[in-house]
């Protein structure tokens, strides 16, 4: 194979060839959506002599600058397309294809040549013949062509306005100038107000000062891209996507001479892509469908940019399947992330909103095309990041509108300014529902076992105060603190609680370190007039820093509550009636309750006077403080507070009822708050703060931490009888001690010489040490014989109690 | 080898900064916290349009924040594309060492260790000669372990 880079020697070369190359990928960019509407149309001359002329131009510019493969490549397809352009050959798919492949071999040896790599050296001859192969009845068509070919139309598309290419660096390095132009404007403006007033001076600062400004707005003008961009790769993959899956589609693309910023841009192609994959693969049907349902054979995809206001627009709309949300739901049934009875009570509109959380894909098989781990969580997080929503709009049967709207630049955002713990910070506007203070009346702020639940107009929100979260002092004011309702990307809104919401500007945002990044909490810094940098908080960065529950049945829940609210008019709480082993019938606010499973009753166990149940590999407190069923599956409630969480084995889950948010007769004792009338029934209402209060404290910090470290990681025991016990009874093991001496002190080292167990007692970390006869070698042993399954693991719950 | 380096004190110690990392060294003015961050983040600084991301490199060292009021200097470098500013507690001089990077010898305190490269002797006395971009990559990593 030739190698080129060789061949370029004279001075000036390397320039032309760079020119070469980056004029080569910008064309061909341009011109894959073109290929795809001239196959749509091959009679569109325009378009023909579009893309002959970009091999033409090839073809010429690397006989000059030697380079032989673009050379013949670029000669068998100019060659073809000359016979289609005189009529004597029909563009047909294969040759489009053809056509497509070569452009393809291009773009991948300009890409070669750009980075300097060594040309891929596959065989340039199978595409040139792939060109060549002509089916017999081709030429046939020859007179008809002829005959309907319009006029070329004045001015083709080549003609555009004079353009230069800058490097990117140059372009910010002049936003930076002007940036500090501004500021020094800003400056200069403080410093003229203290003076006494000079009109001619004012005069020529106002000159200046307009300068300043338009200079500003033209500088963010370059790095305006037209959305045509965006669209580029569309067509290329509906028409590859199309032809594997065998469907057919008639692509609309809008509104690409809508111009956004150049990083907006970068950002969006990601998210667009995959929804135009999904909507070709999961929503638009096979033709035999179509027609099975009455529908045109070909699907119509619709993808169409738009301004409005400060916000692009990119709606993408097909005619396919939709969304099947009864499907939906059943996956989320089945996945037992949603209960049956939970479901029956959600709307439309949060059925298809289950499309957004993480985990799932609609596809009832995992496709080549999508569906594959990348989900619409993902999208949505991606549009979200950059300030910007994303709305269905579902017809089942009929199709499926997406619409994103992202702001105009990736750098100019709506924001408010909070402030809190005494400093300010700033937040998307768009990711702020509504502001309250806490005065309000619709507003009630409760707090239950630490957890805050703001209830606005009977909606309950977690609530969360920013300076909690940031773990910022929270200093005493006299005025009213402002209650954000906050959208997180995961969907679920929470309340955020902030000393004051001082204003709402646009800011330019720019990126912080990763090092500030890394916090989770940030999205970015802005540097407003008075030079005091500020941080942009990150919603769903926060609701996660908060560990806020995200909490399904909870939204259902409350829809029956609102109904039950309007009937009644006392404030009524959902609650979930259970039956205690006991026998006795209580209530459970329903909040609270994460979820409920049935437990294997072995899971059990109990240390101290303590109870415990494994789940998921953690040792959880039992509420009520059983351990001992006469079943073998019990149900049981998860409940979780702010942070720690609990089970609750109970008999029986009766149903969910409306209770009054204060029980109707109180009376305090124990884990009991009063009693509720509920039907004519009495029954006594669990106070959850008790419940909390009662639980031992060392639960939580046990869930956090606590390895088990085997010492002897060479022993066979160890390694094949020791291990796997720990690892099943929900132990996380490490073999040996780790390398790098970081000994959590929550570790228990378990090992069977009694000097490693002094050393690793002088690390100051617990030790359990093993030994293999069942009786003590004298009666100050502390060893445990390690077989004794019961006092293992109570010396290793024990330890690190 | 005949470097140009930037000779500071940071947390008592003779430093040494290869003047090829070193943007500029300014006087610190007001500083916004960063809320969540570790000591070592002092927080955000403004230098005209740029924001500065200021690393209390003392309290890497040490694990003790600063005190507002001793904040002084801080060396301005661009670290994969950001601006930082590490603070210092003072600046000595800007000069070529003709002997250039000597090896680290005798036992270094294992809380440099993370930082320190090399030796530069000037007038006699040793000092340590530091990566700037550790102090930002390597940092956080070093203290969580």
């Amino acid at each position: 194979m030739v190698r080129m880079r060789a061949s370029v020697g004279p001075i000036g070369m390397d320039e032309l060839l760079q020119e070469f190359i980056s004029e080569t990928q910008e064309t061909l960019e341009a011109l894959a959506g073109e290929v795809v509407a001239w196959e749509a149309d091959p009679l569109d001359r325009d378009r023909l002599d579009a893309i002959f002329r970009f091999f033409h131009t090839v073809k010429g510019s690397c006989g000059f600058l030697n380079l032989p493969r673009f050379e013949r490549l670029s000669h068998a397809a100019e060659d073809v397309l000359s016979d289609i352009r005189m009529g004597k050959r029909m563009a047909d798919p294969a040759t489009v294809s053809a056509v497509l492949g070569i452009m393809d071999r291009i773009g991948e040896l300009a890409e070669a040549v750009a980075v300097g790599a060594a040309l891929p050296s596959e065989n340039d001859d199978f595409l040139i013949g792939a060109l060549s192969a002509l089916p017999d009845d081709e030429v046939v068509a020859e007179p008809e062509i002829k005959a309907q070919a319009p006029a070329p139309r004045q001015g083709g598309m080549q003609t555009g306005p004079r353009t230069i290419r800058l490097p990117l660096s140059l372009i910010d390095q002049l936003m930076n100038g002007v940036s500090d132009m501004v500021l020094a404007r800003n400056e200069l403006s403080r410093k003229l107000r203290e003076r006494t007033a000079d009109p001619e001076l004012d005069n020529v600062f106002e000159r200046l000062s307009t300068c300043v400004a338009d200079m500003r707005d033209v500088i963010s003008k370059t790095r305006m891209q037209r959305v045509d961009r965006l669209f580029a790769a569309i067509p290329r993959m509906v028409r590859d996507l199309g032809r594997e899956l065998g469907k057919r589609i008639d692509l609309t693309l809008e509104g690409g001479d809508v111009e956004m910023d150049r990083e907006m841009v970068e950002m969006v192609v990601d998210p667009l892509t995959h929804i135009v994959r999904n909507s070709i693969d999961h929503g638009i049907e096979i033709p035999e469908q179509r027609r099975a349902v009455g529908k045109a054979e070909a699907g119509s995809l619709r993808v169409e940019a738009r301004q409005s206001g400060n916000q692009i627009v990119i709606a993408i709309a097909d005619d396919g399947a939709g969304i099947n949300t009864a499907r939906l739901v059943e996956k989320w049934i089945a996945a037992g992330r949603l209960t049956p009875v939970a479901a029956a009570r959600m709307t439309e509109q949060e059925k298809l909103d289950l499309i957004f959380q993480p985990g799932l894909s609609t596809a009832s098989q995992v496709t080549a095309i999508s569906g594959r781990g990348v989900g619409m969580d993902v999208v949505r997080a991606n549009v979200e990041r950059i300030g910007g929503v994303i709305a269905l709009d579902n017809h089942p049967g009929k199709g499926l509108c997406i619409t994103l709207r992202v702001p105009l630049t990736l750098t100019i955002i709506p924001g408010l300014i909070v402030r809190a713990g005494g400093q300010h910070f700033a937040i998307p506007r768009a990711a702020v529902v509504e502001i309250l203070h806490d005065n309000n009346e619709t507003l009630q702020i409760s707090e239950v076992g630490g957890a805050k639940i703001a209830t606005i107009r009977s909606v309950r929100h977690s609530m969360i105060d920013l300076e909690d979260v940031l773990g910022m002092e929270k200093p005493a004011q006299s005025g009213p603190r402002a209650i954000m309702v906050v959208r997180s990307a995961a969907g679920v809104p929470f309340a955020m609680g902030v000393s004051t919401v001082d204003n709402h500007e646009e800011l330019v945002i720019r990126p912080a370190s990763p090092l500030v990044m890394a916090t989770g909490v940030y999205a970015g810094m802005t540097l407003p007039d008075n030079g005091k940098p500020m941080l942009l908080l990150d919603a769903a960065g926060l609701a996660s820093a908060a560990n806020l529950p995200d909490i399904i049945d909870d939204r259902a829940a409350r829809q029956q509550e609102e109904a039950a609210d309007a009937q009644s008019g006392v404030e009524m709480v959902a609650a979930l009636r259970f039956e205690e082993l006991s026998g006795e019938k209580r209530l459970l606010k329903l909040s609270l309750i994460e979820r409920v499973e049935d437990v294997d009753s072995r899971l059990f166990g109990r240390s101290g006077n303590r109870a415990f149940v494994r789940l998921d590999g953690r040792l959880v407190p039992v509420a009520n403080g059983l351990s001992q069923f006469d079943r073998d599956k019990v149900s049981a409630l998860r409940l979780r507070d702010d942070r720690r969480e609990a089970c609750y084995p109970v008999a029986a889950v009766l149903d969910i009822v409306q209770m009054p948010a204060v029980p109707d007769m109180i009376a305090m004792h124990g884990l009991l708050s009063g009693v509720a009338v509920i039907d004519g029934e009495h029954l006594e209402v669990i106070n959850p703060f008790a419940l909390f209060a009662s639980l031992p404290e060392e639960g939580a910090a046990e869930r956090a931490t606590g390895r088990c470290l085997l010492a002897d990681a060479e022993d066979g025991w160890t390694r094949e009888i020791l291990a796997p016990l720990l690892r099943q009874a929900g132990h996380d093991v490490v073999l040996g001690l780790p390398g790098d001496s970081a000994v959590d002190p929550d570790d228990v080292v378990l090992c069977a010489d009694a000097g490693a167990a002094q050393a690793a007692e002088i690390m100051g970390c617990r030790v359990v040490q093993l030994r293999a006869s069942p009786r003590p070698v004298d009666p100050q042993d502390g060893s445990i014989y390690r077989y004794d399954q019961a006092a293992l693991m109570a010396a290793i719950a024990g330890r690190r109690g | 080898m005949d470097q140009l380096y930037l000779l500071a004190t940071l947390a008592g110690t003779r430093i040494a900064v290869d003047a090829c990392e070193v943007e500029a060294v300014v006087r610190l003015t007001e500083i916004s916290p960063v809320p969540g961050m570790g000591a070592h983040v002092a927080g955000l600084s403004a230098l005209r349009s740029r924001v500065l991301t200021i690393i209390d490199v003392a309290a890497l060292i040490h694990g003790r924040r600063t005190p507002a009021e001793q904040r002084g200097l801080a060396i301005i470098a661009n670290i994969s594309g950001h601006s930082y500013g590490l603070m210092v507690d003072g600046v000595s001089d800007i000069c070529r060492v003709p002997e250039g990077e000597m090896p680290l010898r005798g036992q270094l305190d294992a809380t440099w260790a993370p930082y320190a490269r090399a030796i530069v002797e000037h007038e006699g006395h040793p000092w340590l000669l530091v990566s700037l971009s550790a102090f930002i990559e390597g940092g956080p990593t070093a203290q969580a372990a």
